[in-house]
């Protein structure tokens, strides 16, 4: 088992947050190269409601001041550093009173909470279906009927968010459409609560799992399919090891460390992928956040969640860098 | 290294016949065994040689039914200690693994699983077999006298196999093939991925690893000089053929084959550089064998008779079998003739 040490550590978390700094600064420029500025978007949104807007614009004037916008850049780059590290996201500029801290907190545990399972499922159940396709004693119904499954894979999330939404929540109404828990049901660690939550979440996290894990069983049967080659394979089956045995602790154990690998790398594309399945469901996390954010010109908001997602992807990535050489004896995180 | 004795015992432990592998081609099976037949005897050491695919690790995986697809056994009957391997079902034969046959295979390297410690490896084959055992000490004991047994230190036990040295993964290779005391061990080129001082200790541990537990070992190589030195009979293989087995002396001071003398005639020498003198060059298509002796396209030797009779393997003295026309009483006469003039060429 590979070792940790402190200097790999140290190296590997400066690196981490090198990425959150650059992040953090692209997200800071790109909104201020685009063309428009959200106080004038919002109050030409407010004439056009009500028609006119007394003193439109000693309003806008008044608003650039108090979101310091009149300062020179760098005075706003500091000031957005500097509070991107008290975890002050600034405010919503379309939603003014609420923090985007706060909007965000409220959002994104829906979010974990959702990539994480759908994650873990169509993680396991992809490598599951790839081992088995693999295997030379997996029954030939099995073989036939794990491909069949693979024919979502190549349509895009959203679509197969619809489809399931459709039929399983419009036409046959077993679950519920929208939203991450039912009106009626209170907030709390009750069993109550906890059924509704997963009933919500169930076709949302379908959607994300169906257009998966065909990839990640592809991925593991062709992995399977080298390891099989494997000198250690033939001296396997002549030691005479239970069937059962040589697939988990011989083939799955060996063919899943590329896997993890490419886990790690498609974080960051699955969160695209989740984004839109949040819409189609109105899922009320991060996904729903940074399209509402999108939609208002918020600038504050869509700094906020595109840098929490940021966090969160290269956090993700951070943890199964660290637990690599727990599952590859060959990988060790000493100093070299 | 000494020299080991011919008198062995005559008890057989490992009986062959008519064993019959194909490789399933597009075009045709392609014929890597060909009907060999061949006794192994209680505490032997046999070694099989012949040319890269004249079928002798074919001939081993047969033995121990691991032929590969699309290879298959077209017919044969493998028989160790009066148990027929081809009759045990499915799990008769998982459970006959490594207890009757073991295998130390070629190229130790990648031959160990790279996620399992070293112990766990040599572990799993006994508690596959013996089941789960109570004693955690008692099985850690075992393993060090059989790391004891191949030469190798202790501290390997936690260590995991990218962090041995070949010479030492074919050790463990061959502590884990002797772990159940199987009655058959086969060594496929073990020591052929090794530079020659490590090929040489690691030789030399077979052979006493082997005296020590008293199994039979069968050695396949092409190496004809390491093996002269450590096997107490040599057979030859020719495209799929048995075409002489017999103790490491007669062969080496008379080999009566054509193609095991071309063979011994081409070791080479420091002493002096030899010309190879079996014709190089395409031998015949596997898939369609020419009729007759297989070898009498290249055997200097060969005559109306070769093309016509498929010889059959001939007694010519004690656990001495060749397959030449020449040694058929009634061609006694033209083997004098024709070893005459090949001495005076």
């Amino acid at each position: 088992m590979g070792a940790f040490s402190i200097n790999y550590l140290v190296r590997r978390l400066l690196v981490f947050f090198l990425t959150l700094w650059v992040a953090a600064t692209l997200i800071f420029i790109i909104p201020r190269l685009a063309p428009g500025d959200p106080i004038s978007a919002m109050v030409a949104r407010l004439s056009q409601q009500a028609g006119f807007v007394e003193n439109a614009d000693k309003i806008i004037e008044g608003w650039k001041e108090r979101f310091g916008l009149n300062d020179p850049v760098y005075v706003q780059y500091l000031r957005f550093m500097t509070g991107l590290l008290g975890g002050d996201l600034g405010y919503s500029m379309a939603r003014f009173p609420s923090t985007v801290t706060e909007l965000v907190g409220r959002a994104l545990p829906w979010t974990i909470g959702l990539v994480g399972i759908a994650t873990f499922i169509f993680f396991t159940v992809g490598n599951l279906c790839g081992a088995l396709l693999a295997w030379n004693r997996t029954p030939r119904m099995v073989k036939v009927l794990i491909p069949m499954s693979m024919i979502f894979t190549s349509i895009p999330p959203l679509l197969a968010g619809l489809l399931l939404s459709y039929i399983f929540a419009f036409l046959l109404k077993w679950f519920p459409q929208t939203y991450s828990y039912g009106f009626g049901v209170q907030p709390g660690l009750t069993l109550d609560f906890i059924a509704n939550v997963i009933h919500h979440g169930t076709l949302p996290a379908m959607a994300i799992v169906l257009v998966t894990f065909g990839y990640w069983a592809l991925g593991m049967r062709g992995m399977m399919v080298t390891i099989e080659g494997e000198d250690y394979m033939i001296l396997a089956q002549a030691k005479g090891l239970k069937p059962f045995y040589v697939l988990y602790r011989y083939m799955i154990r060996n063919a899943i460390l590329p896997q993890m690998t490419a886990l790690a790398v498609s974080i960051g594309t699955l969160v695209n992928g989740v984004v839109l399945v949040e819409v189609i469901f109105n899922y009320n996390g991060m996904g729903t956040l940074i399209v509402t954010a999108l939609r208002e010109q918020d600038f504050g908001l869509i700094q906020g969640t595109s840098f929490i997602l940021i966090v969160t992807s290269a956090f993700a990535v951070l943890i199964i860098d660290l637990c690599y050489p727990l599952i590859d004896p060959r990988i060790s995180l000493e100093g070299r | 290294m000494e020299m080991q004795t011919e008198n062995g015992s005559e008890r057989v432990v490992l009986k062959v016949e008519k064993l019959r592998i194909h490789y399933a081609t597009p075009q045709g099976d392609v014929i890597a065994v060909s009907d060999i037949s061949f006794n192994l005897y209680e505490g032997e050491t046999l070694g099989l040689v012949g040319e890269s695919g004249c079928g002798k690790s074919t001939t081993a995986y047969g033995i121990l039914q691991l032929v590969q697809p699309p290879g298959y056994i077209v017919n044969g009957s493998i028989e160790v200690d009066g148990t027929e391997v081809l009759d045990l079902s499915e799990e008769e034969l998982r459970k006959f693994r490594w207890t009757g046959l073991s295998l130390i295979p070629q190229g130790a390297m990648n031959s160990l699983n790279p996620t399992m410690r070293v112990k766990d490896q040599i572990i799993d084959v006994i508690e596959s077999h013996e089941g789960k055992q109570e004693s955690k000490e008692a099985m850690r004991d075992r393993i060090y006298e059989l790391f004891q047994n191949v030469g190798l230190p202790n501290r390997i036990y936690n260590m995991y196999p990218h962090e041995l040295s070949g010479g030492m993964k074919q050790r463990v290779c061959i502590a884990m093939g002797v772990a159940l005391h199987p009655t058959v061990v086969i060594a496929d080129e073990a020591t052929s991925a090794l530079d020659v001082v490590v090929q040489r200790i690691v030789a030399q541990t077979l052979v006493k690893v082997k005296d020590e537990i008293g199994v039979s070992l069968i050695v396949i190589g092409h190496d004809m000089g390491l093996l002269a030195q450590i096997v107490d009979r040599i057979a030859v293989m020719y495209a799929g053929k048995m075409v002489e087995i017999a103790p490491v002396e007669n062969i080496y001071a008379e080999p009566l084959h054509p193609y095991t003398r071309l063979l011994i005639d081409s070791i080479p020498s420091i002493k002096e550089r030899k010309p190879l003198k079996i014709t190089e060059g395409i031998t015949h298509d596997p898939r369609n064998p020419p009729s007759g002796c297989i070898f009498r396209l290249r055997c200097p030797f060969a005559w109306e008779h070769c093309v016509e009779v498929e010889p059959e393997p001939i007694d010519a003295e004690h656990k001495h079998e060749v397959a030449c026309h020449l040694y058929d009483e009634r061609f006694e006469e033209r083997r004098a003739n024709a070893f005459a003039t090949f001495a005076n060429s």
